[in-house]
């Protein structure tokens, strides 16, 4: 008997560690998606995604009304010039999701969601990144491996893809564009250009780590994407033709931030760097806040905003000077988003889901959703 | 402390997996005959334990004391504790490698997970995980993908639109034929560790059933080899019980 209690203990015990540590739609999954319009804030957050009223705070809505276990948010959501919110769901649903905040309707539990504009169901695996939107095309990437392309005019509620480009590896990072091409990046450790016309893929280069953030289009016109690889790569977007211009510490994960022909970014040992594009070199000696570094820097009001693991929250003025600094509290690795005076920040391991601070860094309000 | 022990699992993993021109799966296979290497003191100490039970079950003044204090719990208990002393028989210990099982599956399906990286937290974690001296950042992400499997999630094979568990399957009867052959025959009725082995072999392939279908297909990767080099190891000890697979035959 004594043998038969301790078998099925350990047994349970397995079954509820191997549960806990499987996923599903609970908060903390990965860190969260966020964005923001003049009015509020979009947060792709565990089961839900919440918008805030950026004036108190306040919950506007959520979607989907109740938990389904099918979704799971944690991509970037976009918003379109006509209002839609587009998000990807990482759960066992692969739908990439248009809401439509002007149609919203009170649910049972004294919360309101969104109607869905339309929703794109042919991806086959989890949405990480991101999708780009220009003009009335949607350029969403998955982590199956495929660009696909959506028409945002064609009034289909269930929509088809224009076309799904093979690209191969895991797409985790927004697609970048120069008017003419896309470009992506892939955690198969190359960087691709695709013609936003033709489609066709112009050129796929491979680079000596993978790549989870976007790149970026210099002044120079040239791009620029950080990898694993610990390496600061220049990239040539007529051809793809690339040299390693700054070696860093660790991996650089995010997408490096622009600011005039100064690039900053980061890496998981925690480090500043401020690149000058037209120099090739670094504008001033890494600086390093408290803690790795997976969120891009923010650049607003000639300050460089910095959120760290450690949950701090640093701005740094364009010679690498700390102006101030904010605990916030938990870990923040989702990039802090600016709208109006506010800076939002959404850390994990903390009550509140959401901080907005004022352009001092003292806290104005703080989100927790309710039920 | 835990954290140390699945990135061990990591790292000799992602080792194997470089080593080997890059295949989880294979990796995993790999891994697991290490680990059978690694607990094959327990799994000696597990056979030898349930033979001297089973040896016991048989003894002559082991069934007096049965039939003398079957009213006596208490007095059994202790005239069984003399016995399992003088003998020298740790009761446990023919389960103890069934139970070290627990924590090696659970560091394993952690390491599976944190390996592949399916999310951005699970990637940076694995960054935190890697020891320096291997230098295998350049193999990140690792490719998730062996035959129809994706390693990282639950696998099923889609068949006239129904979602079929292949590997759930091939678990569970893996366990259930490993359980079978490893349990010894035993003629008294009142064994209580050819009840305990019966029990086993119903909730094991059950309960391993319940794992594969709904956690990482690397860890089926996982029990499918464990339970085939199992069934080999008992085999080639002239040790397999075959005929307690047919209907009945437990009783033979």
């Amino acid at each position: 008997m004594r043998k038969k209690l301790l078998f099925l203990s350990m047994a349970l015990l397995a079954v509820a560690l191997l549960s806990g540590c499987a996923g599903g739609p609970v908060r903390g999954t990965t860190w969260p998606g966020l964005a923001a319009d003049d009015n509020a804030a979009y947060l792709a957050d565990g089961p839900y995604v919440y918008a805030i009223n950026l004036q108190d705070g306040k919950e506007l809505w959520r979607y989907p009304a109740d938990s389904d276990n099918d979704f799971v948010f944690y991509s970037t959501p976009v918003v379109t010039l006509d209002g839609l919110v587009i998000v990807g769901s990482s759960g066992t649903n692969h739908g990439l999701i248009a809401l439509n905040p002007t149609d919203v309707n009170q649910n049972d539990n004294n919360t309101s969601s969104p109607a869905v504009a339309w929703t794109f169901n042919e991806a086959k695996d989890q949405w990480v990144a991101a999708p780009l939107v220009v003009d009335d095309k949607v350029f969403a990437v998955n982590s199956d491996g495929y660009l696909y392309v959506l028409n945002l005019q064609d009034g289909q509620s269930t929509k088809k893809a224009v076309k799904a480009i093979r690209i191969g590896g895991r797409l985790w990072a927004k697609p970048t564009t120069d008017g003419e091409r896309v470009f992506l990046t892939s955690l198969d450790h190359s960087v691709i250009a695709v013609d936003m016309e033709t489609y066709e893929v112009l050129w796929n280069d491979e680079i000596g780590g993978a790549v989870a953030g976007s790149a970026v289009l210099g002044t120079d016109g040239m791009l620029y994407v950080g990898s694993f690889a610990s390496q600061l790569e220049k990239i040539d977007p007529a051809n793809g033709k690339r040299e390693p211009v700054l070696e860093a510490e660790n991996w650089i994960w995010s997408t490096p931030s622009q600011d005039g022909d100064t690039l900053y970014f980061a890496d998981l040992n925690g480090n500043l760097y401020s690149f000058n594009t037209s120099t090739g070199k670094l504008n001033w000696p890494a600086i390093k806040p408290d803690g790795p570094i997976t969120a891009s820097p923010l650049t607003q009001n000639g300050h460089i905003l910095i959120a760290t693991e450690s949950g701090s929250i640093f701005a740094i003025d364009r010679d690498g000077n700390v102006l101030w600094s904010e605990e916030v509290g938990g870990k923040v690795y989702t990039t802090p988003v600016a709208s109006g005076d506010l800076i939002l920040v959404a850390p994990l391991e903390t009550e509140f889901y959401l901080a907005a601070l004022d352009q001092n860094g003292r806290q104005v309000w703080t989100f927790t959703p309710g039920n | 402390m835990w954290d140390l022990f699945v990135s061990v699992f990591v790292n000799v993993l992602i080792w194997i997996y470089d080593v080997i021109g890059q295949n989880f799966a294979i990796a995993i296979i790999l891994f697991t005959i290490l680990i059978r290497i690694v607990t094959w003191p327990l799994n000696a100490q597990q056979m030898k334990g349930a033979a001297a039970m089973q040896e016991l079950q048989n003894d002559k003044e082991w069934q007096a004391i049965q039939k003398k204090y079957a009213k006596d719990r208490e007095k059994l208990a202790q005239e069984q504790m003399r016995i399992y002393r003088e003998r020298k028989i740790s009761p446990f210990s023919s389960c103890l490698p069934t139970l070290i099982q627990f924590p090696i599956i659970i560091a394993l399906y952690q390491s599976i997970t944190r390996s592949l990286g399916s999310t951005p937290l699970d990637l940076l974690k694995l960054s935190r995980s890697l020891f320096p001296f291997l230098n295998v950042s350049d193999l990140i992400p690792l490719n998730s993908k062996f035959l129809w499997m994706d390693l990282g999630r639950p696998e099923s094979i889609a068949i006239f639109g129904f979602a079929f568990p292949t590997l759930a399957l091939i678990v569970a009867i893996t366990t259930y034929v490993q359980a079978k052959l490893t349990m010894p025959a035993s003629p008294n009725p009142n064994d209580q560790s050819a009840a305990m082995g019966k029990m086993m072999s119903i909730y094991m392939p059950l309960l391993l059933g319940y794992f594969a279908l709904n956690f990482a297909s690397g860890l089926s990767i996982y029990f499918i080899t464990s339970n085939i080099l199992g069934i080999v190891q008992y085999a080639m000890q002239g040790k397999a019980n075959w005929r307690s697979l047919l209907p009945g035959g437990q009783k033979k």
